[in-house]
């Protein structure tokens, strides 16, 4: 065993004197060269060690360098290291933008433009049918702008990673779809009859904010992008978390305006097109209302527009409950605030400044939240 | 002041369990050590089938049949738990496993007294990782002044088992950690004075990631591992590897005082070095702080630290740990099936060198071609068999590189005009006919050879040992210690040294038979599965020799056995004669009359652990 030893040291001092030759006032300068990268990037001596002991450098071949070890050679090298201030500029790239679950762009684009043309159809079954086929149009229509709505906030930048509840966004959609003609023929001691698809029956139907809702789709999911993408620049861009959250703000604000602008441009042309009151201002609180939600549920924070949502579906149910209340006996006193609203602002009043409240509150809380770097945090997961 | 009862919640991460039915034991000790119940706590590792350590763990799990074991794992990713688990032998009683891939919500907001007090510890931990001086994850021996680094490490820790805490008591954590709290913190820690210089470069984006890693990293701080019947009720907890996967350990010793014993292949510090190339400065230097920081603590909480080799041990030391609690423990390797050729060394031609191993750019097979025809200048019968499959894209391009520089230097060789020539440098792989398993290419030649010029702990060397198989390797790695001095060992990327080396011992059978003689005795004393289990074995018996007894102690029927715990076990400090081993009844209540050097070693923890053992008899 002992025979072994020696020879294994023999064979190991066979390369010294040359390493000795080539550098001999200064052996570490070498090494110092040919691991120069590695040097520059070390964040401490540990780092310089691990990566010289992957070069397969050991503490044998320190000793060669005239160091006890691995670690004191990797402490050397790193204090000797030429470590240029400006350095880090270059050295954080521009972030590769987070990957979006969802396949192609046009793929995402085409699942955007669904609901709206699906919706589109089923108002030109409507208006073209008559009679049985027409509530065959109609229930298809329901379900097929469903479906296409679920698939297509399933990817794409609207897409949330949390489960969230869809109720009180259908029966927000509904009331814009029924609210108004009920509570027009409720207040005139209606309805005399279901709703037949027109707006000249007796529970007259509004599909113009409806249709504009589900063709402002494409938009929402547009600012959204813009949104998280320029959120995401401005993340890189910013120095601090101050910095970051007053350049995001403004972003947040356009977005939004530029989203109720195209949103507003196509109630006024569904209007036109379906010869129906251009349904402004109860149609673009709602989308406002439903794109900060959406909003928010996307950046992680699902908790304050599930509750905002609740309130403005209850307003209105609560306004349709004592409406009807107020026929009962001596309750007639129920019905008057509503009255009142819907002699003052004709029916749109009651969606406006339930849905325009709760959009206001929740532009408020997004202006909070959104603004923060910790809503823009990506949440990978590791498959 | 607060005097309300902290809340316990129930759950809080989900966390699976699994009981095999009617195998549930009741925890029974005698002295001596008969069973002993062990928390194995694992990260993407033992039970699950595609699991790194899990070879093992498994060996080690069925080695030690008269012990209990309970699973702690953590899972890395969607995948590995959908693969599953390997067959667990019956002495494992209970499976719990926590998700570290999926972003957890609990649901529980904090109010604002557990806000104020989540930014504190935040805060501190934050701090303890900016203020890492340049080496200070290790607070090496001859860097900053001692006392400095121990500061650092007690606000570490003190930040790290606060959040623990108020995980315990108010739950919320997961989203606490990934909250604009937490980022803030982050920021005022790396821009406050004193902060290292990479830190205070970090951009919003790096502090995102940093918070968002270092949430991932905290999660088993919300796991509901640390009641009494969970890790409170064994023994002794053994992590498989440090980092993420010693937290519950770290864990249940402060909460339950249960003993920790780590045991390290490789170093989860030097991993995040080499696997982190990429990241800026800035988080590559928060997170080694953490690493390093994390890794002091463990090294400072656990009773025994096991290396797997010399070179674990020193990135160990240079972290803190102890010299008196590291116990290297080699890896077992299964011996068997190269029983065969290691007991028929005759075999073997005389002529032929063997490599085996998978063939990439690190293993250097440039050198030992070229070292082959010095070789075949001075022996000119000398033939060299290669025996390995290509690792990945490069590895096949290495080897068709390879196979061209063979062609080049030796040409194909015919005994006469009318045979077919033969290269002397065969490229071969196992599996086929010719050579059914790696025992059969090891014995096929007479001398091994290892030319790699980056190694970790070379298992091929420790097969080729086993074989009885005398061997010629470069010094890299843990090749020395594994070889010791049964084998020729030449400097790296040195082609003449090693063809010195290897004719040396073609030109000697004698010797080459005595140094294979030698390296099988030396790796069936090491390297076997045995004696890996047996070291395990006893350091088990040693850690609960020092431990006191923690908890009621219960009869056949499930009451609790009046006096089984020796009213002296609640007198703090030295009670007895050091050297007196009190043949007290009872079982656990005789630990405290350990060795004295025990008790001398630590004399604090001894206080320590009677609270804690008053606290769950209460």
């Amino acid at each position: 065993m002992g025979v072994a030893v020696g020879e294994a040291r023999d064979g190991r001092q066979t390369p010294a004197p040359s390493a000795a030759r080539r550098s001999a006032a200064d052996p570490v300068k070498g090494l110092l060269h040919r691991h120069r990268e590695l040097c520059e990037r070390a964040v401490d001596p540990l780092e310089i060690a691990a990566g010289l002991e992957a070069h397969g450098v050991t503490d044998r071949t320190a000793a060669r360098f005239r160091h006890r070890d691995v670690f004191s050679l990797a402490e050397e090298m790193y204090a000797r290291a030429p470590r240029d201030r400006d350095t880090h500029a270059p050295a954080s790239p521009e972030e590769p933008p987070a990957p979006r679950p969802g396949g192609p762009r046009t793929a995402g684009i085409v699942l955007a433009l669904l609901p709206g043309v699906l919706c589109a159809a089923a108002v030109a079954g409507l208006r073209l049918t008559d009679g049985r086929p027409r509530l065959i149009a109609a229930a298809v229509g329901i379900l097929a702008v469903t479906l296409a709505l679920g698939a297509a906030l399933r990817r794409g930048p609207l897409s949330a990673a949390t489960r969230t509840t869809s109720t009180w966004t259908c029966w927000l959609v509904g009331y814009a779809l029924l609210g108004d003609g009920l509570l027009r023929t409720a207040v005139g001691g209606g309805p005399d009859g279901l709703p037949n698809g027109t707006t000249d029956g007796p529970w007259p139907v509004s599909l113009a904010p409806v249709l504009a809702l589900a063709l402002s789709f494409v938009p929402a999911a547009g600012c959204a992008h813009l949104f998280a993408a320029g959120a995401r620049r401005k993340l890189t861009s910013s120095r601090g978390l101050a910095d970051f959250s007053a350049s995001v703000r403004p972003l947040l604000l356009g977005t939004f305006a530029l989203y109720t602008g195209a949103l507003a441009g196509l109630l006024a042309l569904t209007g036109a097109v379906l010869g129906e009151p251009a349904a402004l201002a109860q149609g673009l609180s709602l989308g406002a209302l439903l794109l900060l939600a959406r909003l928010l549920t996307v950046h992680g924070h699902a908790h304050a527009p599930t509750l905002v949502l609740a309130a403005a579906a209850t307003a209105e149910a609560v306004a349709l409950a004592t409406l009807f209340a107020g026929r009962l006996p001596g309750c007639g006193f129920l019905a008057a605030p509503v009255e009142a609203l819907v002699t003052a602002c004709g029916p749109a009043g009651v969606p406006t400044v339930a849905c325009g409240i709760g959009a206001l509150t929740l532009l408020v809380h997004a202006c909070r939240r959104l603004t923060r770097a910790s809503a823009h945090a990506s949440t990978g997961r590791t498959r | 002041m607060d005097n309300r009862p902290s809340r316990h919640l129930p759950v809080r991460i989900r966390s699976s369990r699994c009981e095999p039915p009617g195998q549930r034991r009741l925890p029974k000790r005698e002295i001596g050590g008969a069973r002993v119940r062990i928390g194995l706590l694992t990260e993407g590792g033992y039970p699950y089938l595609s699991g790194e350590a899990g070879l093992w763990c498994d060996r080690l799990v069925r080695g030690l049949e008269q012990h209990e074991f309970d699973l702690y794992a953590l899972s890395r990713s969607e995948r590995e738990e959908a693969e599953g688990w390997v067959p667990l032998p019956p002495q494992v009683g209970r499976v719990r496993t926590a998700p570290l891939w999926e972003t957890v919500d609990d649901g529980i907001v904090h109010g604002r007294r557990a806000r104020r007090r989540f930014a504190e510890c935040y805060g501190e931990l934050a701090t303890a990782l900016c203020t890492a001086g340049p080496g200070g994850a290790s607070g090496g021996p001859e860097g900053e002044p001692a006392g400095q680094s121990a500061l650092e490490a007690d606000r570490f820790a003190s930040a790290l088992y606060g959040l623990a805490e108020l995980a315990r008591d108010e739950g919320g954590l997961p989203t606490a950690l990934r909250s604009e709290t937490a980022v803030r913190a982050l920021e005022r820690a790396c821009r406050a004075p004193g902060a290292h210089r990479a830190a205070r470069e970090a951009r919003v984006p790096d502090l995102l990631t940093v918070t968002a890693r270092l949430e991932r990293a905290l999660r088993p701080l919300s796991l509901d591992w640390y009641e009494d019947d969970d890790l409170g009720s064994v023994d002794l907890c053994h992590a498989t590897s440090g980092g993420t996967a010693a937290l519950p350990g770290l864990l249940a010793r402060h909460f339950c005082d249960v003993p920790l014993l780590v045991t390290e292949y490789g170093v989860r510090l030097r991993t995040h070095y080499l696997t982190e190339p990429d990241s800026s400065p800035a988080i590559r230097s928060l997170l080694a702080a953490f690493h390093g920081r994390l890794a002091t603590e463990t090294y400072r909480r656990a009773a025994v630290i096991t290396p797997g080799n010399t070179h674990a041990r020193r990135w160990q030391e240079r972290c803190g740990a102890d010299r008196a609690k590291l116990r290297t423990v080699h890896p077992g390797m299964d011996a068997a099936p190269f029983a065969e050729a290691g007991e028929s060394p005759d075999c073997a031609d005389p002529q032929t060198l063997v490599w085996v191993g998978r063939v990439e750019p690190a293993k250097d097979l440039v050198s030992l071609l070229h070292a082959f025809a010095e070789i075949r200048r001075a022996e000119p019968g000398a033939r060299l068999r290669i025996v390995g499959a290509p690792t990945g894209p490069e590895g096949a391009a290495y080897l068709g590189h390879c196979k061209a520089l063979a062609a080049q230097l030796f040409p194909d060789e015919a005994d006469g005009p009318h045979a077919v020539g033969r290269n002397p440098v065969s490229f071969e792989e196992t599996g086929g006919p010719e050579l059914p398993s790696r025992a059969d290419a090891y014995a096929s030649g007479a001398l091994v050879v290892l030319s790699s010029v980056v190694e970790g702990f070379p298992a091929g060397l420790v097969e080729a040992m086993f074989c009885g198989r005398a061997t010629v390797s470069t010094d890299v790695g843990a090749v020395v210690e594994a070889i010791g001095g049964t084998g020729l060992v030449v400097p790296p990327r040195n082609p003449r040294a090693l063809a010195e080396a290897c004719v040396a011992l073609l030109r000697d059978p004698e010797r080459r038979n005595r140094l294979g003689a030698a390296a099988r005795a030396r790796a069936l004393e090491l390297f076997t599965v045995e004696q890996n289990i047996a070291a395990f074995h006893s350091i088990y018996l040693e850690i609960l020799s020092r431990t006191p007894a923690r908890r009621v102690v219960l009869d056949d029927t499930g009451e609790p056995l009046p006096f089984g715990v020796p009213a002296e076990a609640h007198v703090p400090g030295r009670w007895s004669d050091p050297t007196a081993r009190v043949a007290a009844r009872g079982g656990p209540g005789t630990a405290r009359s350990g060795p004295g050097w025990a008790t001398e070693a630590e004399p604090v923890r001894a206080t320590t652990s009677v609270a804690a053992s008053e606290g769950a008899a209460r």
